[in-house]
């Protein structure tokens, strides 16, 4: 062939040498420096959670002392309440059998509840009892509360 | 009592700690139930059946409620029944409703 062919060949004179020196990147701080300020944002940070957490053992203790204090006041209105409705359904009974025979409050058709209890004693009644008079609504939503809590 | 959870033999161990299932542990019928226990330890089981019915019955119905629960369902039934014989109007049907938090 008359023609040569073209090669892709190396410049005349070879490359230009390449830089390969390294360039290490910018450093701001050196390690001790970067474990000073680990140790400088961790004392800031103890203090304030020291500060908080005595906070909150504070709003602890004063909300355990008002609970205390206001219990005995709960208790006793609670006490007040269901004397009165018991004593609400005695009345609401004698109303309510004024007409039965041989019904006398407090016993099941004249016989008393207890035998061997005489007649002065309290007796506790049971759930049925004191919500005998109301709506069977107010039984079913409430004896499920009243009995466990 | 036929109720009763007993061991089947007695013994002085089990008479110490067989008792499982009773009364004793601050419910309401831990008296009744001494009371007729007592009476059944001395006069025994087939005597005290006689003696000591009183007792028994008592802490039948402490347990079981029986004339209480009846007391409240005669009531409820006396209630309705004056309702439809019209001796009792229809804002008269129920008494209040007592309060849940006070039981």
């Amino acid at each position: 062939m008359a023609a040569t062919p073209t090669q892709d060949l190396p410049p005349k004179g070879g490359y230009a040498p390449v830089n390969f020196t390294r360039i290490p990147a910018r450093s701001y701080f050196n390690g001790y420096q970067l474990f000073a300020g680990f140790g400088v944002v961790s004392a800031v940070a103890c203090y304030m959670y020291y500060k908080t957490y005595s906070l909150v053992r504070r709003e602890d203790i004063e909300m355990r002392s008002g609970r205390l204090a206001v219990e005995p006041l709960l208790l006793a209105e609670r006490d007040r309440e269901f004397l009165k409705q018991i004593r609400r359904n005695r009345d609401e009974e004698a109303r309510l059998m004024a007409n039965v025979e041989g019904w006398e409050v407090g016993t099941y058709h004249g016989e008393r509840i207890y035998k061997t209890i005489p007649s002065e004693r309290f007796i506790d009644p049971v759930i049925n009892e004191y919500f005998a008079h109301g709506p069977s609504k107010a039984y079913t939503d409430n004896a499920f509360f009243s009995l466990f809590s | 009592m036929a109720a009763h959870i007993a061991p089947a033999f007695r013994t002085p161990m089990t008479d110490l700690v067989g008792s499982v299932m009773t009364h004793q542990t601050g419910s309401r019928c831990a008296d009744f139930e001494m009371r007729a226990m007592e009476c059944l330890e001395a006069y025994g089981v087939q005597r005290g059946r006689v003696r000591c019915v009183d007792y028994l019955d008592d802490l039948r119905e402490c347990t079981f409620k029986i004339k209480q629960l009846a007391r409240v369902s005669e009531m409820r039934v006396e209630r309705h029944r004056q309702w439809l014989m019209g001796e009792r109007s229809s804002e008269d049907h129920y008494a209040p409703p007592a309060r849940s938090d006070a039981y």
